[in-house]
């Protein structure tokens, strides 16, 4: 029971992380809190259940699903955010709410306002069984890809060059473009590592509940933000800090909680996050800036 | 090599610079001196794409760069490194240089690239896999020479290099800068100051409130009254 509860704390905070991680390299390049981010995750599960409708087998259908967020993150910075490019934080984020809420109307008036069902291989709500204890199979593909996904995130942005430009730009990106570094390819680059983040946890996501609806990507991405913030906001190992300790957490008041209290679950958790911020307002490990005379 | 022709540079209402009119010929060092915000990193970072201009031109080796994004000037040959040093804190002094080398040249000529630097300053082969924001301010100096050198330009704009610098490695940055004009790179060097500069200059010219108030051989502007007056404080 304990074990299984784990289980599902670390496999949600996986997600929230992937999530988190996708807003914050977002934020630390371009300044920008994405709030389409959560229509990535939907345009994804909506992805998935095209392709599982069309007949692909199923690993494929993933891959296409995932490839879709990103290209779709991509495409979302190249015809709505890039012609904003120095603009205000303010219209970046304002830019950020009328793609999100278009993209919803699409998906509410192009296929349906209600849930979808997602036809979902019989063995993903099987489960392990070790002697005394099982352990789902859903959560625990969740925890290996997510973790797979940070190391791969990890490895892209400390060996390739790339990778370590998007860093030193997230602290200095004018200096990034005087060595030749085309701010472009920066950019375009952090939307698609988010847009695969948001593919990843979609996918994550839908595994877990069988079906995609028009707002599916609202609620984790809200939670995503908030575990970004937690962790500092900008800060790639803050997101990933926050996402999984707001999983933890909510698992945890989910379990424990006596059940006239455990509506307010989210009043306690947010109570928390104010609590974490008043301590640290820069969040639990703070993003590098650069110092500017 | 480099030709400024009538730049004017404004933020919002006001007019940073002017008029600037300078041209910088190929193996020189042109020192840019004056007072503090008289527009001389406003001038540089217009040369090097940072900042927007006005109106006028910027000529580097014959073609109109004015109005280029930053990373195509550098792709050019340009290479500005920034006041206030602005090396990359949170990476090693190793990625600082990768960064800097990144886009010029393929990856084994970059890394020869890297080793010549070493050679050139040994700090930083002390320091290879120390945080950037660990060094000292005269090490970071180094670091941001290096990185900019790491581009192969054929021009380089330095932006106030003694700044906050101890007397000894003021000299160090500035035995450096000659050597760097003896191998045939064209330096474009703002500095506050001037006695340094003019030591080591070929020309230099002389803004003041975003106009140029004086240009000439650097020994000819050594021994001018106003620039003593004004600057040499003699």
């Amino acid at each position: 029971m304990i074990a299984q509860q784990i289980i599902n704390a670390v496999s949600l905070g996986g997600v929230y992380a992937l999530l988190a991680l996708g807003l914050a390299i977002v934020f630390s390049i371009v300044g920008l809190i994405n709030f389409a981010h959560g229509e990535l995750m939907t345009l994804s599960g909506y992805a998935l259940l095209a392709s599982l409708v069309l007949g692909f087998p199923f690993p494929v259908a993933v891959l296409v699903a995932v490839s879709c967020g990103a290209l779709a993150a991509v495409a979302m910075e190249r015809i709505a955010f890039r012609p904003m490019r120095g603009a205000s934080v303010t219209s970046l984020l304002l830019t950020s709410f009328a793609v999100s809420s278009l993209l919803k109307v699409v998906f509410q008036n192009g296929i349906s306002a209600r849930p979808q069902a997602v036809a979902m291989p019989g063995w993903m709500t099987g489960a392990f069984s070790f002697g005394d204890f099982t352990i789902g199979v859903g959560p625990s593909i969740s925890i290996v890809v997510s973790a797979l996904a940070l190391i791969a995130l990890e490895v892209f942005l400390r060996r390739s060059v790339t990778g370590t430009a998007m860093r030193a730009a997230a602290e200095d990106f004018d200096v990034v473009r005087l060595m030749g570094i085309p701010a472009s390819r920066i950019i375009a680059t952090a939307f698609l590592l988010s847009g695969l983040l948001a593919g990843l946890a979609a996918m994550l996501w839908v595994a877990q509940r069988a079906s995609v609806d028009p707002l599916m990507g609202f609620t984790p991405v809200l939670k995503a933000f908030i575990a970004a913030v937690v962790g500092g906001l900008g800060s790639l190992p803050g997101a990933v800090a926050g996402g999984f300790l707001l999983g933890v957490i909510e698992v945890l008041l989910q379990a424990t909680l006596p059940g006239a209290i455990a509506p307010y679950r989210d009043a306690i958790v947010l109570s928390g996050v104010i609590a974490v911020l008043l301590v640290r307002p820069q969040g639990l490990i703070p993003a590098v800036r650069a110092q500017r005379s | 090599m480099l030709s400024v022709e009538a730049l004017k540079i404004r933020y919002g209402e006001v007019e940073a610079v002017r008029r600037v009119d300078l041209t910088v010929d190929s193996g020189e060092i042109i020192a840019l001196v004056g007072a503090n915000g008289a527009g001389k990193s406003s001038t540089l970072g217009a040369v090097a794409g940072l900042v927007p201009v006005a109106s006028g031109k910027v000529i580097f080796d014959g073609v109109d760069i004015t109005g280029l994004t930053p990373e195509a000037i550098a792709r050019k040959g340009v290479a500005l490194v920034p006041e206030g040093r602005r090396i990359f804190a949170s990476l090693t002094v190793a990625d600082n240089l990768r960064l800097g080398g990144a886009v010029h040249q393929p990856v084994a000529e970059a890394r020869l690239r890297e080793e010549e630097m070493l050679e050139l300053f040994p700090i930083l082969r002390r320091y290879y896999r120390v945080k950037g924001g660990n060094l000292s301010g005269g090490e970071q100096q180094m670091l941001a020479i290096a990185r900019a050198l790491m581009g192969k330009p054929r021009m380089i704009l330095l932006d106030e290099p003694s700044l906050g610098l101890a007397p000894q490695l003021i000299d160090t940055v500035f035995d450096l800068i000659a050597e760097l004009r003896r191998k045939g790179l064209t330096i474009l060097l703002v500095e506050q100051n001037v006695a340094l500069a003019l030591e080591i200059a070929d020309r230099a010219v002389v803004l003041a409130n975003g106009e140029v108030v004086l240009s000439g051989t650097a020994k000819e502007l050594a021994s001018s009254d106003l620039v003593r007056q004004a600057y040499l404080g003699a």
